[in-house]
């Protein structure tokens, strides 16, 4: 079984809690963590929110943490070069290389910072959205936002059926391995396309195949979605009112602070 | 009452495979029924005929009486009606969790939301998923899947079910559950159609069984009646039961006698018995015919229990004053087959009926019981064949008790019952925990006496 971060989700024990409030809180944390003016409170916010994460949704660290690398090592390389390339003052490092004199200065260091934590915080949010509340709690969401029915309907089949024809992929695949379509690079080429070409007959066929079983339940143009009712807890309300009011405080406090 | 009815239906795909032939089918109301033949053959074409999914070019099919129509209104009364279970559960399965698939039915009938739940409810806990409602189907097993399509259109509560082979891909445990389903369905008065290739089980599953061969309908009639005719399977395409051949082997060496047909293993040792015969020294003025009293007998004389009343038949009496007889025994301490009614559980009764009513073995049926067990570790012996299980220690001798519930419990009853009826031998059977159930308590043994032979 393939193991995606859809999966995580379904496991994670946040699950069952308010999806409007998981997603105010994440829409919080992004807007904070953008329109701050110093480091301090994007890290703030980066910090309780994979501590959240990890710890009451259970998410293993391992995969957190290899999961942020990825997009943390893109936001580096793009901080080293504001810090090297911007801003002007006093200068912090300098140093020459080939040549070529290279220098970090105050402004851009300070700059380069506030864009790794800013990136940093909005990756934690997003992946609490996504560790936590996987695809199936996100259709009620969709649905009360007023989005069009048929939208909804039809992302919700692709989403059941992304997975049979992910199972599908993988054994045709298997079955074109075992019989050597992958020995080099042309074989692969050509099996890669006979994979491809028997996916869309299969995935036509599954069509119509759809349509027969939702036709002999009854179907009559309409997919209802019940939403689960899921209370806010006042432990949560209040956890989650501290966090925002120690993420605005810090942030109020914090505006004028240059940390370099 | 029939249910379902064809007449002279015919079918033609549009690229000109004729699926169906002049077919003409009654279906009883409550009846289990299969359709038997080869892959190919129009079975699964017919059920969506039945359903009214596809319209016949000839011919017409009725339902309770009147001719289908194909209007939407008509329709969505059919559908209702007629339930059906398509082969791939993934076909079927097509919502993101298993509670709105099982909704989606009843959702499309109107009901108001609170129904729907309970309707959605009842099904999941029938089929023993309740605790799985939240999940998305690709986290389920091929036997989980199976079920939730089940319960998505048990949830419509339809008065037919049919079932495009419902234990293909399925483990000897999956399927043996999905039949328990079934039965428990059939008991409470659905009709069962179902289609399959497995020759034995449409024998010893089945009431009715339709044979089906390249679109057309060749044979049916009572398993027994049609299962016996060689050339008709043949034609078909199809082998004889393993039970059914088994038998035909051994009476023909001369070793089974009597009975028509076995369709469970106990029938089949059943007809092992060969004729009781002894040689016995009858008193003088004994004449062939007379019935004796031979009383009570144990040890090697008892073969069937451990003690037996044995009365025997004069058959012929030989100068010297011994005689042959038959020999008619009755067990008088056999085993026994309880039952369980897991609705009214108590664990310290369950282990109390154990342990004090000389339990050797238990086993459960139906998920919810098996679950039970599971939780208060109590160990079972057998928890597929539970039936034909039971009635084989039961015939050694051994007392068994079923953990069973719902309407499995008469079924289990009747079961066994009928077995105890067919074969004359005789052993306790009864609900336990039911009123006027059966004692579970051994009666203290009459001093039995052994007679000289």
């Amino acid at each position: 079984m393939t193991n995606i971060l859809d999966d995580y989700a379904l496991m994670s024990p946040l699950r069952h809690k308010n999806n409007w409030l998981k997603l105010t809180i994440v829409l919080f944390g992004l807007l904070v963590g953008v329109s701050s003016t110093s480091p301090i409170t994007p890290l703030f916010i980066a910090l309780c929110m994979s501590f959240t994460t990890v710890a009451l949704g259970r998410a293993p660290l391992k995969l957190y943490l290899k999961l942020l690398l990825a997009p943390v090592g893109f936001a580096f390389t793009g901080v080293v070069i504001i810090a090297f390339f911007s801003g002007s003052g006093q200068e912090i490092l300098s140093f020459e290389l080939a040549g070529y004199p290279f220098s970090v200065k105050a402004d851009g260091l300070e700059l380069a910072l506030l864009v790794l934590s800013r990136s940093l915080s909005g990756m934690c949010c997003l992946y609490f959205l996504s560790l936590t509340t996987p695809m199936i709690e996100l259709f009620a969401v969709l649905k009360a936002s007023r989005l069009p029915e048929s939208l909804i309907e039809l992302s919700m089949l692709i989403y059941r059926y992304i997975f049979v024809f992910l199972d599908m992929a993988m054994s045709i695949k298997y079955a074109q391995t075992v019989r050597l379509g992958y020995s080099n690079f042309r074989r692969s080429l050509s099996s890669i396309g006979m994979l491809g070409s028997t996916l869309f007959i299969r995935s036509w066929e599954q069509g119509d195949k759809l349509f027969l079983a939702m036709n002999s339940r009854c179907y009559d143009g309409k997919m209802t979605l019940f939403e689960v009712n899921r209370p806010v807890r006042a432990v949560e309300l209040l956890l989650t009112s501290a966090y925002f009011l120690s993420a605005l405080a810090l942030f109020y406090f914090t505006k004028n602070i240059s940390i370099v | 009452m029939i249910i379902l009815e064809t007449r002279s239906l015919k079918y033609t795909y549009p690229d000109g495979t004729a699926a169906v032939q002049g077919i003409n089918i009654e279906i009883k109301k409550g009846k289990k029924i299969a359709f038997v033949g080869q892959n190919g053959s129009g079975k699964s074409t017919l059920f969506l005929l039945l359903n009214g999914t596809l319209k016949p070019q000839e011919g017409e099919i009725l339902f309770h009486g009147a001719p289908f129509k194909y209007d939407s209104k008509s329709l969505r009364e059919i559908r209702k009606s007629v339930g059906i279970v398509f082969q791939n559960s993934d076909d079927q399965i097509f919502a993101p969790t298993v509670y709105q698939d099982v909704a989606f039915g009843p959702a499309n009938l109107g009901y108001s939301k609170e129904r729907v739940d309970a309707c959605v409810q009842h099904a999941l806990e029938h089929v023993g998923l309740s605790r799985l409602k939240d999940k998305p189907p690709h986290h389920l097993s091929g036997g989980q899947k199976k079920r939730v399509a089940i319960a998505g259109v048990m949830a419509m509560e339809p008065e037919v079910i049919i079932l495009d082979e419902p234990l293909s891909n399925l483990d000897p445990v999956g399927a043996d559950e999905i039949m328990d389903l079934l039965n428990e369905f059939n008991h409470f008065g659905s009709t069962i159609i179902i289609s399959t290739h497995d020759v034995d089980l449409a024998y010893r599953w089945s009431d009715y069984v339709y044979l089906m061969s390249n679109s057309k309908l060749i044979g049916q009639g009572t398993p027994a009646e049609v299962f016996k005719e060689q050339e008709l399977l043949k034609k078909a395409g199809l082998r004889q039961p393993t039970t059914l051949e088994i038998y035909h082997e051994i009476e023909r060496r001369g070793l089974a006698y009597g009975k028509n047909s076995p369709k469970t293993i106990p029938d089949l040792v059943n007809t092992l018995k060969p004729l009781d015969l002894m040689w016995v020294e009858v008193p003088p003025g004994v004449r062939e015919g007379d019935n004796l009293n031979l009383g009570v007998m144990y040890g090697e004389y008892a073969t069937q229990s451990p003690y037996e009343a044995i009365n025997a038949t004069v058959l012929h009496i030989h100068p010297d004053g011994r005689a042959i007889v038959e020999l008619k025994r009755k067990g008088i301490k056999a085993g026994g087959v309880l039952l369980y009614d897991t609705d009214n559980y108590s664990l310290p009764e369950v282990r109390q009926i154990i342990t004090e009513g000389e339990i050797a073995f238990v086993g459960a049926m139906g998920k919810k019981s098996k679950t039970l067990a599971e939780q208060d570790g109590i160990r079972l012996d057998v928890t597929t064949g539970v039936i034909d299980k039971s009635i084989l220690m039961a015939l050694c001798g051994k007392r068994c008790l079923i953990l069973t519930a719902g309407g499995m419990v008469d079924h289990a009853l009747k079961r066994t019952r009928e077995y105890v009826e067919k074969s004359g031998i005789e052993f306790t059977v009864g609900v336990v925990n039911r009123e006027g159930g059966c004692k579970w308590l051994e009666e203290t043994d009459e001093k039995s006496g052994a007679l000289k032979i």
